[in-house]
């Protein structure tokens, strides 16, 4: 009975994974294969290191190499939002969690509030805003509010109110630190964790953000990787076929799409590798079970 | 450690993206008022690469930077946000648009987009007159002319000669020969089709030939009839087809219908449609091979004159009054649409527009090797019957027909059923761009 | 990091005495230096949007006052309510497969066999780096039978032969759903299975010694005790579901229009902002969107206790 039992178990999971990993290895394996092969091979089959070349410089080939483009411009949006968020949000969960000062309470109702509302309601009036300061086409029409990342902050504050006992700021004042020492010797190494996890939620959340680029930005050349591939979706022949012929020449089919995806992805999984023990450990309770 | 990694990457990512993306506005450089030179930004879809860059490689003192987008196609409202955009910000617009909506320059011209410069002033009379007039009436919003077709896209019927004489069939002159030849075809014959419906500018082949009124303005109100008999009798000659899978309402462009009908033993006997079909459909998206295909006269309604037919696209040339560079831009709307002829496989896919210019394409045509026999002929007198009671209103109706009368054909109910939704969405539409309607 | 559950055991103890004449002194300035520089970020990109959101919505394009005309005129836009229908739907959707198959598949992980477990947990995990337009595009790929390594289930369970039929309006709702569950199922599984380490081991010893069965434990005693998580789970689920914007724009340019652009009401409230320059019934969207998020959350709180133990 406890053998059908397990067994049914991993049979779920098993299905389960299936269902999560099949669509990422077909991605993988798309840009080895032309495009008929594509339609007629088998689905998760390799083709060849030669074809993969040729979708690359199809793709670098887009547009006077707008793709390289595309990708830099999430890397420079991504990390600078990311380094404002670290450096604004970290302390701010320290002093949310430990400070005792007029109007705490309402900063972290107010971020708790924002952090539930649809960011995407937010994107119009920021729009606006950013306007009326001429900010519009700028990069920092992006970054500016990427780096506004309550989430992060509400993150810092239940780390440092559940995580680090108060005793330890304390002992650390008796010894004769100011605050900002304190911070810097005391609060900041022990939050590793929390900056990892941080870094990485923030990171990927801003290199994944579509709306907000979308908006604001109206020059291609300025479009992170997300923006960038709707566009070359939409400006493809194979997708959206010119009303009026031709356009065969851009060379962008199905495999140089698929390349461009997954090359989209890879900063961002080479994050998360890379933070991979903080998330697990996580900020949750105690990670892994004895 | 982490900290160190965060400077790395920082200064890689800068070195990647160069400082390109500063803020971006058109450096006037050496645009000099009269001359032909300095920087130009053109926005063109695929298609229309090949012209653009010929144009850049021919005329080494201008700087074009060509940006390739979606074209607007399918009843898109990319240029629509763009503008309000580059409005909104006051920067950013490009010097010259190709658009694959032929519609985009009536709401173009007028409040609050106020994007395209009249062409008057930048073009010569004595070339604007050799368009021919429908044409030329299909830029000219309020009295004047704010764009020039690259082609005209009448509806013709594509015949698959090859396949026509194999199965012994006789080419059809009417709508009806037509429609019992599809029942023919499906009985004798089945997989083989006669002609689609499932794009999203079919109702500019199948109503718009046949003048069903959706589409007649009268200054700020639109006449929507969709349940008029011009329309029904239509979709009554269709359902049969449909049914049979004569007439599939799948679009020509999707991968599954080249896999379906097309390649090398393609099963495409008739297809009305535009005249940029040939390379742009038969060779290039469905690989069918040389010596199948040609151009018959469009498709008449019983014996009713004189002929008309459908019209789908025209690629309008818009050119941005906010430009400062007019004179290169109009130089290179004229060299596009009145010299750019190349030949052999690169040659123009679409019928051109001017005048003197398709003259010179038909003489190509007549003699491309890829037809089975001559298609000039149809193309030429097809050129003249496109119906001028559709008009060209602000709002696209591609949208409209794709998601109230394709999806629901793609789910098996007939078109005579759709037409009055297809109206009613039809209204909806023109009154939330502001038309009344009657 | 280790130290996490008894720091919560401890804190209370030390909690009254002595620290507390210490809060009450000179720590009011350097708390709100630390919080400083997030404060004009918060200003400026979390308060004032949603005032200004709020001031658009209930003015004219002029700057007069216009009451709820904006939300009357929005309202009837023929758009409008189907807009808000398919968004609903697929948030109930999503929702739904997130409370059920998220806590169900960690319920399944959180056994014993570590190893296998954290595998899997690591394959669930996978899909999470793909979020936005990539995602969408993979499954463009996955739902089109001719070349989908899926084609035998989209064939016969979807009973779609077309890529056109795998879109039919319908199914609409069920497929972003569901592309937002592959993307959005692992990352919850790695919370979930946290809030589960932090039952006590003797709780579910003493369960296994009355003799309650691995289900009886699961449903009984695990799923109770992280309701808090669900719960929180929900919340941010809802807010972000109810924001969907970049699926259907990338089907709708995929399908060559046949998904509408404004088939989801964010959607709307961009065409209506960018098309029609109506900013103020863009406006009027977006508080209806905000408000439908602020009372869900408010209900799932109060229903769940959520903030009963917080501070």
């Amino acid at each position: 009975m406890r053998l059908a039992a397990r067994g049914l178990r991993f049979l779920i999971l098993a299905a389960f994974a299936a269902f999560f990993v099949v669509p990422v290895a077909w991605l993988i394996l798309a840009p080895t294969k032309s495009d008929e092969a594509l339609v007629t091979g088998d689905p998760l089959a390799f083709g060849g290191f030669d074809r993969l070349v040729l979708a690359w410089q199809h793709l670098d080939a887009f547009s006077d190499h707008l793709y390289r483009l595309w990708i830099g411009n999430s890397l420079l949006y991504a990390v600078s939002a990311t380094a404002i968020v670290l450096v604004t949000g970290i302390p701010a969960g320290y002093g949310l969690a430990f400070g005792r000062f007029p109007g705490r309470r309402l900063v972290l109702s107010l971020t708790l509030v924002v952090m539930i509302m649809p960011a995407a309601a937010l994107v119009l009036p920021i729009f606006l805003e950013l306007n009326s300061v001429h900010l519009i086409g700028n990069a920092l029409s992006v970054i500016l509010p990427f780096a506004f990342y309550p989430f992060g902050v509400y993150l810092a504050y239940i780390y440092y109110a559940t995580a680090v006992p108060r005793e330890l700021l304390d002992a650390a004042r008796i010894d004769g630190c100011g605050e900002w020492s304190t911070f810097r010797h005391v609060a900041l190494p022990l939050a590793k964790p929390v900056v990892a996890l941080v870094l990485f939620f923030s990171f990927v959340a801003d290199w994944n953000n579509f709306f907000l680029p979308y908006t604001v930005l109206a020059d291609s050349k300025q479009y992170p990787i997300q923006v960038g591939l709707s566009d070359l979706l939409s400006s493809t022949p194979s997708f959206n076929p010119a009303v009026g012929g031709g356009g065969q020449q851009v060379n962008i089919f199905r495999p140089e799409l698929a390349l461009a995806t997954l090359l989209a992805v890879v900063p961002v999984a080479v994050v998360f590798l890379l933070s991979q023990r903080a998330l697990v450990r996580g900020l949750v309770g105690g990670g892994v079970k004895e | 450690m982490i900290q160190r990694r965060l400077w790395l990457v920082v200064v890689a990512a800068m070195a990647m993206a160069g400082c390109s993306t500063a803020t971006n506005s058109p450096s006037s450089g050496a645009n000099s008022p009269g001359k032909v030179g300095g920087d130009l930004t053109i926005w063109v879809d695929a298609a229309r690469l090949p012209v653009a860059q010929a144009y850049a490689k021919a005329h080494p003192g201008v700087h074009a930077d060509i940006v390739t987008f979606d074209g607007d196609g399918n009843g898109a409202t990319t240029l629509q946000t763009k503008i309000q955009l580059w409005n909104r910000t006051g920067k950013g617009w490009p010097d010259v648009i190709f658009s694959e909506q032929v519609n985009d320059p009536v709401w173009m011209a007028q409040k609050p987009f106020d994007f395209a410069a009249p062409v008057k002033d930048l073009i010569p009379q004595d070339v604007l007159a050799r368009w021919p007039a429908s044409s030329t009436a299909q830029c000219t919003i309020n009295g004047t002319q704010y764009c020039v077709q690259d082609n005209l896209a009448q509806v013709v019927l594509w015949v698959n000669k090859k396949l026509m004489d194999q199965f012994h069939y006789a080419v059809p002159k009417t709508w009806q020969e037509w429609a019992s030849l599809g029942e023919k075809v499906a009985r004798e014959h089945p997989g083989y089709i006669v002609g689609n419906i499932g794009d999203s500018f079919s109702h500019w082949i199948y109503l718009w030939g046949n003048q069903c009124p959706l589409s007649q303005v009268n200054g700020t109100s639109v006449q929507i009839a969709a349940t008029d008999s011009h329309c029904t009798r239509v979709a009554g000659l269709l359902d049969p087809l449909i049914k049979n899978g004569t007439v599939p309402p799948l679009s020509v462009f999707t991968p599954d219908f080249a896999q379906k009908y097309g390649g090398a033993d393609d099963k495409v006997l008739l297809m009305p449609g535009p005249s940029w079909y040939a390379q742009a459909v038969f060779d290039q998206a469905l690989h069918m091979p040389a010596k199948q295909i040609t151009a018959a006269p469009p498709l008449q309604w019983e014996n009713e004159t004189p002929v008309t037919t459908g019209q789908v696209g025209g690629g309008p040339w818009i050119m941005s009054r906010h430009s400062t560079n007019l004179t290169t831009a109009a130089d290179f709307v004229t060299w596009a649409t009145t010299e750019f002829n190349p030949s052999g496989a690169e040659s123009r896919p679409g019928y051109p527009a001017y005048a003197p210019l398709a003259t010179k394409w038909l003489e190509q045509q007549a003699a491309n090797p890829y037809y089975a026999a001559d298609p000039t002929p149809a193309l030429k007198a097809a050129a003249d019957q496109i119906w001028p009671g559709w008009n060209l209103v602000s709002y696209p109706d591609q949208p409209v027909w794709s998601t109230s009368v394709v999806t629901e054909l793609v789910a098996g109910k007939p078109l005579s059923s759709l037409l009055e939704p297809f109206g009613k969405a039809l209204k909806q539409a023109a009154q939330a761009a502001g038309y009344a309607v009657n | 990091m280790r130290s996490t559950s008894t720091a919560e055991a401890d804190a209370p103890a030390v909690g009254a005495g002595a620290p507390a004449a210490r809060r009450r002194g000179g720590h009011t300035w350097p708390g709100l230096a630390f919080v400083g520089p997030y404060l004009p970020f918060l200003v400026a990109f979390g308060v004032l949007p949603m005032l200004y959101a709020l001031w658009l919505a209930f003015t004219d394009d002029a700057g007069g006052w216009a009451g709820f005309r904006n939300f009357t005129r929005t309202i009837g836009d023929y758009r409008f309510l189907p807009a808000f229908g398919h968004v609903l739907l697929y948030t109930g959707v999503w929702l739904g497969s997130l409370v059920v198959l998220v806590v169900g598949l960690t319920l399944l992980l959180h056994g014993r066999a570590n190893r296998v477990s954290s595998a899997f947990r690591f394959l669930f995990y996978i899909p999470g780096a793909l979020a936005g337009a990539s995602s969408v595009l993979v499954w463009l790929f996955m739902l089109d039978p001719t070349v989908s390594p899926g084609s035998f289930l989209v064939r016969n369970v979807f009973g779609s032969h077309l890529f056109v039929e795998s879109i039919a309006p319908g199914k609409l709702p069920f497929i972003f759903a569901m592309i937002a569950f592959w993307t959005g199922a692992g990352g919850w599984i790695v919370i979930m299975y946290g809030a589960l380490n932090t039952i006590p081991q003797e709780l579910e010893d003493a369960a296994r010694i009355d003799g309650a069965g691995p289900v009886t434990i699961a449903l009984r005693i695990k799923l109770p005790l992280i309701r808090k998580w669900i719960a929180y789970m929900v919340i941010l689920s809802f807010a972000t579901g109810t924001q969907l914007f970049v699926e259907p724009q990338l089907v709708n340019q995929a399908s060559l229009g046949l998904v509408p652009d404004t088939w989801s009401a964010n959607q709307l409230a961009f065409q209506l902002a960018f098309r029609y320059a109506d900013f103020n019934a863009a406006a009027a969207v977006s508080v209806d969107l905000l408000a439908i998020g602020l009372i869900a959350a408010a209900l799932i709180v109060t229903r769940t206790g959520l903030f009963r133990t917080d501070d």
